[in-house]
């Protein structure tokens, strides 16, 4: 590819397109005359919603990322893929017990993993989704809970796995579990609520009520920073 | 000394007290385990479709890790673990095709250097069963046991190398080791019904039935294990599943490990044992 | 000429061989017996009907059809064989073949007609319709081979 070469030529679900070299796939797409309706939430990486699956010439590898943090590439065959048919368990998490047989009840289907890896190979957030789900099946909630944290829902897994798994959805099954039922409680967090609620703060905030907007400002500028 | 162990999926819950006893009692023995780092489930059943690879990979993923800690060794204990690892394992030394397409499927290349060992093969080849025999503290003497291998362990032969496809006796050295007594069984390698349970659970109910009455006719104690599903369907269904009431040949189902930890002296809570199993041993001796 | 493979087992849909259908289903006899040698590994015709495998079976007090005869079936090549219940309660023991005096891995050929049925997605063990308890209780060995062996 030459310095000067201003476009690249992708194929979005096969259809060609020049668009400027340069920029994401989410702005290649609307360059080319997509519009976004679905399939596009905060175009900075965090949502989720705009999983995308492309293939790169001379490769069969099948390549995952979000459209709007993957810059578009020469010869890109693309689709994206922002929602992936799942169901999703209604329960009730106080009720719930942070057991094997919580996860077994709502998604039975985690004892069908083949261990395929798929989901790991194609998960944009580079999270050990098979892992999670082996935690799972042996009833491991903290270790579901820990190592599916950065899940940030695109459901790129759930497309890709040949059990019909929908991994998030355990995922986020698990992170309620440990929270609600697992975790320790803060001690700090029942102590400063007990404090606000005996009045401890009470007149330094209603010192900040009384302040005027420029004393706000140089109170706010001149604030610890923790590094 | 510590050696690569894989526990399983069933041994961090379910069967935790399988987990628990083999730590200890292999502890006991001067023989440490250390838990794969990261491990997923083995798959649970040998794929016998010559064509199916996919139901291969996760187990050769395992074996692949295990290689990389560079003992050589791998030991599971839950006979599923070991029948499924021992079979990919086999056909990794002894498949070209499967060795080939299983590395496309792996991070790191495997050649089935890892040698998968059955706790007993452990405590056989490197403690020794009659160096064991000095070591039992508490001589279980007039115990009749019933050694339960179940249809895991020891078939295909040519693949398990355990002993006699329907006879092995490893479990019964280990027995006698103990100073107890292992009875004449020949139901030992049948099987209980397996995962029939879900599908067929008169049928599972109906084997497991006709194991307890085996050994009852045997004069057996107990019976002893390897597996968690032997244990769950031998101890769970023939009471009023199998439509025969109240079984008169109730024995108590312990893992092996647990009896080889009474045997130790090791506390009953560090076998994940029910006082009642030690009162019915006790009970069943007097 | 119409020919209708009706695989029904457990309340599933009927495959139908119409056009659709096609190369998705095993339509002959012989074709099945065909795939059974592919999948399984084994030549059925060394098979000499002693009946040893029927008299190992663990599940033989609860199938309609005994090993033997599923045996015969594949020879003969006889497609109603992938719609018996009989090879939906083989519990993979391996007794049939490690006594079988021909050498045959007859759980092989038991695996392959149910693995003809999975592949087209005729199954009997559905996670949905386990109950809650059994689910909840069970070892996880349990739901992982059930599955593996009988859901597609």
């Amino acid at each position: 590819m030459t310095a000067e070469k201003k476009t690249v030529s992708i194929y979005v679900m096969g259809k060609q397109s020049e668009v400027p070299y340069g920029v994401t796939i989410m702005k290649a797409m609307e360059y080319a005359g997509y519009r976004f309706i679905r399939g596009c939430g905060c175009r900075g990486g965090f949502c989720g919603a705009c999983g995308t699956v492309y293939r790169k010439p001379g490769n069969f590898r099948l390549k995952v990322g979000l459209a709007c943090a993957t810059m578009v590439e020469d010869g890109m065959h693309l689709t994206q893929i922002p929602f992936y048919p799942a169901n999703k368990a209604v329960y009730n998490l106080e009720a719930l017990e942070p057991t094997l047989g919580t996860l077994l009840k709502y998604y039975p289907e985690i004892t069908r993993c083949l261990g395929c890896n798929q989901c790991t190979r194609i998960c944009p957030q580079e999270l050990p989704v098979m892992n999670y789900i082996a935690t799972a099946q042996r009833g491991d909630i903290e270790a579901t809970a820990h190592q599916s944290f950065d899940c940030i829902m695109c459901g790129l897994c759930a497309s890709r796995c040949p059990a019909e798994i929908v991994q998030y959805n355990v995922g986020i099954l698990a992170r309620r579990l440990y929270g609600r039922h697992i975790a320790p409680r803060a001690k700090h967090l029942a102590e400063r609520v007990d404090e606000i609620r005996a009045g401890k703060f009470d007149a330094e905030l209603d010192r900040l009520m009384q302040m005027s907007k420029e004393e706000l400002q140089k109170l706010y500028n001149a604030r610890d920073i923790e590094q | 000394m510590s050696i690569p162990y894989f526990p399983g999926c069933t041994l961090h819950v379910k069967a935790k007290d399988l987990d628990d006893s083999t730590r200890a009692a292999l502890a006991a023995l001067g023989l440490e385990l250390t838990e794969l780092p990261e491990w997923t489930c083995c798959g649970a059943v040998f794929p016998l479709a010559q064509d199916n690879y996919m139901g291969m990979v996760a187990a050769a993923r395992i074996l692949a890790n295990a290689a990389k800690l560079g003992d050589g060794r791998l030991v599971t204990v839950c006979s599923f673990c070991y029948h499924v690892l021992k079979r990919v394992n086999f056909a990794f030394r002894n498949r070209t095709e499967a060795r080939n397409k299983l590395n496309e499927y792996l991070e790191e290349h495997y050649n089935g250097e890892v040698t998968l060992l059955h706790p007993l093969e452990l405590i056989r080849d490197d403690v020794g069963f009659d160096v064991l025999q000095d070591r039992v503290y508490r001589r279980l003497k007039g115990l009749k046991v019933a050694c339960y291998y179940g249809c895991t362990l020891s078939r295909p032969a040519e693949e398990m190398g355990f002993g006699e496809p329907e006879n092995p006796t490893i479990m019964e050295e280990l027995v006698a080791a103990l100073g107890a007594e292992p009875v004449g069984f020949s139901w030992k390698t049948k099987c209980c019904g397996s995962y029939q349970v879900l599908n067929n659970a008169a049928l599972a109910a109906d084997r497991a039935q006709a194991v307890l009455e085996a050994a009852s006719r045997q004069g057996a104690h107990v019976i002893i294990t390897s597996c968690p599903l032997c244990r769950y369907n031998l101890e769970r269904l023939p009471v009023g599943a199998a439509g025969k009431g109240e079984s008169e040949a109730r024995l108590p189902v312990l893992y092996f490990t647990q009896l080889l930890g009474i045997a130790l002296q090791l506390p009953a809570t560090t076998l994940g044992l029910d006082s009642h199993y030690l009162d019915a041993l006790k009970e069943a001796r007097a | 000429m119409v020919v209708t493979c009706t695989v029904k087992v457990a309340g599933n849909t009927p495959c139908t061989n119409d056009a659709e259908e096609r190369g998705r289903c095993v339509v002959t006899g012989a074709e099945m017996t065909r795939e059974v040698k592919a999948i399984s590994g084994q030549n059925p015709y060394l098979c000499m009907q002693c009946g040893l495998c029927s008299a190992s079976c663990t599940g033989v007090g609860f199938m309609d059809l005994l090993p033997r005869k599923v045996m015969r079936l594949v020879q003969l090549g006889d497609k109603k064989l992938l719609e018996n219940r009989a090879i939906w309660l083989c519990s993979t023991c391996l007794t049939c073949t490690a006594r079988c005096p021909r050498g045959l891995d007859v759980s092989r050929v038991m695996e392959a007609l149910r693995v003809i049925n999975l592949r087209k997605g005729t199954e009997v063990l559905a996670p949905e319709g386990i109950p809650e308890e059994l689910l909840t209780e069970i070892p996880q060995m349990a739901l992982t081979s059930g599955f593996r062996k009988l859901s597609s």
